[in-house]
């Protein structure tokens, strides 16, 4: 189910852990895998759970707790609004009210072509660039409505990461 | 030791000991939700928040150690506003549908609530609201009532073994579930409704029954294993509506297995007999218990005037009670016939005599928890006695090793190293592991096999449990003789599991071919259950017994029960009985009726009925007093139960707790191979839901038959698709089949116990599978 390189990392990430503790490479598991498949399915959920000797619905509970990992398929970007204290303060509401228009999606649902899913998380500890959001692996802040659509018009174009 | 005081109680504690633990020890209560004894401390419900002297915050009674000089007050104004705060909090998502909730009455929530809350809430907010889910025919959910303690959780987790439920989401969405929406599993589940705080775990059967305050609860015994577990069966007016854990920690602690706590849904089976009936010329009617007992007096007569009384065999059940046992061997053995028997389920009886005096485990339940190395000889705990397994599971949680010999890998709940025997060859691997003992094994022998043998060597007097399912083999006699011989050479000890609740007292009130009470020799010897078949037998009495789906070959049994000129069935259920019985006389059913049973350990535990018996049945004591008075055999002069338990006990007299495990060995004649060279072993047991009438019954916890095979075995005999056909020397049967590489090459499993298998005749018989001819589907385009 998945592949060689990533079979690979998990056994490295097993690897620090006692052998009684299978347990705490979960995280490092479920990262692993959703990194090559886009989204945890209850498939690879439960293949990550043999794979470690624990049961399935200690993987469920861990996947359903953390925000990061991602239970549906997704867009292949992932705009994550920040909607914690500092961000709501300087109106991430308006942010994602600016998104959701732009992208015709509601929160957590994702755009037609498949380009971009839209979340609201929490924060992200980025607090002096609020409002902000997060794609892939980048930080974007200070948003403003024309920055997102420079943003959003770049991913568009094709651009993983956008700087 | 620290000193503490408690609401200005002092108290010494030992080191270690929790707030929680030592309030209890004074006698103060301490409210809490999430806590349990027997659990893990989770301290999630904050519900045992307690003022602590010089601490700045209350501290959660049930997690915080003791420490010397500590000052706890449990009922100041800190305690007090922490309690209602939160108790505040816990409702505010709470629906509070108390009216129309099962809990309504017993539940901790409501009480505490009552006890310790501020009347009034500032909640004014919508509450939450959780799905349902579907966790299987036994637990009803309702989870907008949940208030995540866990303990459910944790149950699973700690006691149950296997981990079901868990807590998805998080914060305000986290909720209780099993995420893909699944059965639950676990042989104890039910357990889980009585720690559930709160009404978001009920019983289905016992859904919207009844109010539990409106129930009568009389204490009860679980009759469908050895263990013996302690019940509670609540009852309303004449119906049985629920069956609860007794607590008894020298027996079952504080639960009960699935099977004991819902086989009480088997009581309503439409076959279930109320009214004597006799078979006039082919056709059942009912009868007056005059007329049904006429009938059968002059029947039994008959058919001893006409073929001598060494026609007649009587098979009784092991979940009769001692007194039960005692009269029906008096009155076979009074009519001058030698073959009684409990035994249905052995095909090898050829170490009758070696056996001991009655399946004795030789030891305290409790003490299973403390063994440190275990060798299970064809036993599987797990489904055949789940609360003596629970023993085991402790005992290796703490450090203790089990080890498992058997036809199949079994699916413990605990780790276990397991040895499975090649197809049909169980003798083969004692002998194989006998010799790894006595040190003559060649050094190319298996490993595992040399692992298993120094542990045993290295252990300082292991544990050897002999399984009820050893019995079963048809090399039973030889396995038990090498069972015999690796005790000694590993310097070990053996002790019995029993199968049924009350094995052991059949064993010693004489419900045995060779045995007479009180494990005397019989001096006349008659024959086992499973060679009464072929014997030409002429009459019947059976008592709680259905051969057809309780003998190891039932359509054997039932060609004979057909065959004979006349059959008494005492019975709960008709369903079977009509196919072969002349005479039907209905007897109490579980809870209905008073009597006593001996368990694994030797422990003789009574119980009395908690409801009436429904229509003319009568208390099966009773029917055979009657019997022994009509047919003019002594020693059946009694009017109350208490006469006969102290007949029993007279018969019996002081049996020892601990046994010899074996007498000495006959010579064991050789038996054929079971296995020809050619075609499948087939393996099978009686799964843990189909081991007696009742239980059979019980709708809920039926299971569907199947045969399991190794997907390579499969793959290898080219099987498709989900249903194959499997046939042995004495009848066809069509199965669903499901792969389990659990299951040996060379094997088919084919639970017994069921109507559709009782054709295939005898386990470990060679057997031939292929591919089920479906009807003719017209080709499509």
């Amino acid at each position: 189910m998945l592949s060689e390189k990533s079979l690979a990392e998990i056994a490295r990430e097993r690897a620090k852990y006692p052998a009684d503790q299978a347990r705490s490479a979960l995280l490092a598991a479920l990262r692993i895998a959703q990194e090559e498949q886009g989204y945890l399915s209850d498939a690879v959920m439960e293949y990550v759970a043999d794979l470690l000797g624990i049961p399935a619905i200690q993987v469920y509970e861990v996947a359903t707790f953390y925000s990061m990992y991602d239970l549906q398929p997704v867009g292949r970007h992932k705009l994550c609004v920040c909607g914690s204290v500092s961000c709501f303060l300087n109106g991430s509401d308006a942010i994602l009210q600016h998104l959701s228009e732009r992208l015709g999606v509601g929160l957590g649902e994702t755009t037609a072509d498949g380009l971009f899913t839209l979340q609201e998380v929490e924060c992200l500890g980025a607090c002096k660039d609020a409002p902000m959001l997060q794609v892939g692996d980048h930080y974007y802040g200070n948003l403003t409505p024309e920055s997102l659509d420079a943003l959003l018009a770049e991913l568009r174009g094709g651009a993983d990461d956008v700087r | 030791m620290p000193h503490i005081e408690i609401d200005g109680q002092a108290i010494e504690v030992a080191p270690g000991t929790t707030i929680m633990e030592a309030a209890e020890s004074l006698g103060i209560y301490i409210p809490f939700f999430c806590y349990h004894p027997k659990l893990s401390v989770a301290a999630n419900c904050r519900m045992c928040l307690v003022d602590v002297e010089k601490a700045p915050k209350p501290l959660p009674a049930c997690a915080t150690p003791v420490a010397d000089g500590m000052k706890v007050a449990t009922a100041s104004r800190k305690a007090k506003m922490a309690q209602q705060g939160v108790l505040e909090f816990l409702l505010i998502n709470h629906p509070l549908d108390c009216p129309i909730c099962d809990q309504g009455g017993e539940c901790p929530l409501q009480d505490i609530t009552m006890g310790f809350a501020n009347p009034h809430s500032h909640y004014t907010e919508e509450k939450r609201v959780v799905e349902d889910k579907n966790i299987g025919p036994l637990i009803a959910t309702e989870m907008t009532r949940c208030i995540q303690c866990t303990r459910c959780v944790r149950f699973g987790q700690e006691i149950g073994g296997i981990m079901e439920l868990g807590a998805t989401g998080r914060g305000e969405h986290m909720a209780i579930g099993t995420y893909v929406a699944k059965a639950v599993q676990s042989e104890l589940s039910g357990n889980m409704i009585d720690l559930c705080p709160v009404g978001a775990l009920t019983s289905k059967p016992f859904r919207y029954k009844a109010r539990s305050w409106e129930l009568k609860h009389t204490p009860g015994l679980c009759p469908h294993c050895s263990t013996g577990c302690n019940t509670d069966v609540q009852s309303l007016g004449r119906e049985v509506l629920r069956v609860l854990p007794r607590a008894n920690q020298a027996v079952n602690e504080d639960w009960i297995c699935d099977k004991g706590r819902y086989a009480y849904t088997g009581l309503q089976a439409e076959d279930r007999v109320t009214q004597p009936l006799l078979r006039v010329d082919g056709v059942w009617c009912e009868a007056s218990w005059a007329e049904a007992l006429d009938a059968a007096l002059s029947g039994l007569e008959q058919m001893i005037a006409r073929h001598g009384a060494g026609r007649l065999a009587g098979l009784i059940s092991a979940q009769s009670s001692n007194e039960e046992l005692l009269l029906f061997q008096a009155l076979l053995r009074g009519l001058g016939s030698p073959h009684v028997d409990h035994r249905l389920r052995q095909q090898d009886f050829r170490a009758d005599a070696a056996m001991p005096t009655y399946p004795a485990l030789n030891m305290a339940l409790e003490d299973l928890e403390r063994e440190p190395v275990v060798l299970l000889c064809h036993a599987f705990p797990r489904q055949q006695q789940p609360l003596t397994n629970h023993r085991l599971r402790k005992s290796v949680l703490q450090g203790g090793k089990v080890i498992a010999i058997d036809s199949l890998r079994r699916d413990f709940n605990y780790p276990v190293t397991q040895l499975v025997a090649d197809a049909g060859a169980d003798l083969a691997l004692y002998e194989a592991l006998c010799s790894q003992l006595s040190g003559h094994a060649e050094k190319a022998d298996a490993v595992p096999l040399a692992h298993v043998a120094s542990d045993l060597l290295a252990a300082d007097n292991p544990l050897i449990l002999i399984g009820s399912a050893l019995l079963h083999h048809p090399q039973a006699a030889a396995m038990i003789a090498q069972i015999e011989t690796l005790a000694e050479l590993a310097g070990g000890r053996v002790g019995w599991l029993a199968q049924e609740a009350n094995s052991a007292g059949a064993w010693l009130s004489g419900c045995v071919p060779h045995r007479l009470p009180g494990g005397h020799t019989a001096p006349a010897p008659g024959l086992p259950a499973d060679a009464l078949w072929d014997a030409d037998m002429r009459g019947f009495v059976l008592l709680g017994t259905e051969p057809g789906v309780d003998a190891m070959r039932g359509a054997a049994a039932l060609a004979a029960l057909q065959k004979a000129e006349f059959v008494l069935s005492i019975t709960q259920f008709a369903g079977e009985a009509k196919q072969y019985a002349d005479v039907i006389l209905p007897m109490a059913a579980f809870a209905e009726g008073s009597g006593s049973f001996v368990n694994n350990e030797g422990r003789l535990q009574s119980f009395r009925a908690a409801v009436k018996m429904p229509g003319e049945a009568r208390p099966a004591w009773k029917i055979l007093r009657v019997l022994g008075d009509g047919l003019k055999l002594s020693g059946f002069q009694f009017n109350e139960l208490s006469e006969v338990t102290a007949a029993w006990q007279h018969a019996i007299g002081d049996y020892a707790l601990d046994v010899p495990p074996f007498h000495a060995f006959p010579t064991l004649e050789p038996v054929p191979e079971p296995m020809s060279a050619d075609g499948l072993c087939r393996l099978g047991d009686w799964s843990i839901y189909q081991g007696d009438p009742l239980v059979r019954r019980a709708a809920p916890l039926a299971q569907p038959a199947v045969a399991k095979m190794h997907p390579d075995q499969a793959k290898a005999l080219a099987l498709r698709g989900d249903s194959v056909e499997i046939s042995s020397h004495c009848g066809k049967i069509s199965l669903p089949l499901v792969l389990d590489v659990r299951i040996p090459m060379g094997t088919v499993w084919v639970p017994a116990g069921y109507n559709e298998t009782a054709a295939l005749g005898a386990t470990y018989a060679t057997c031939a599978v292929t591919m089920a001819t479906l009807p003719a589907v017209a080709a499509s385009a």
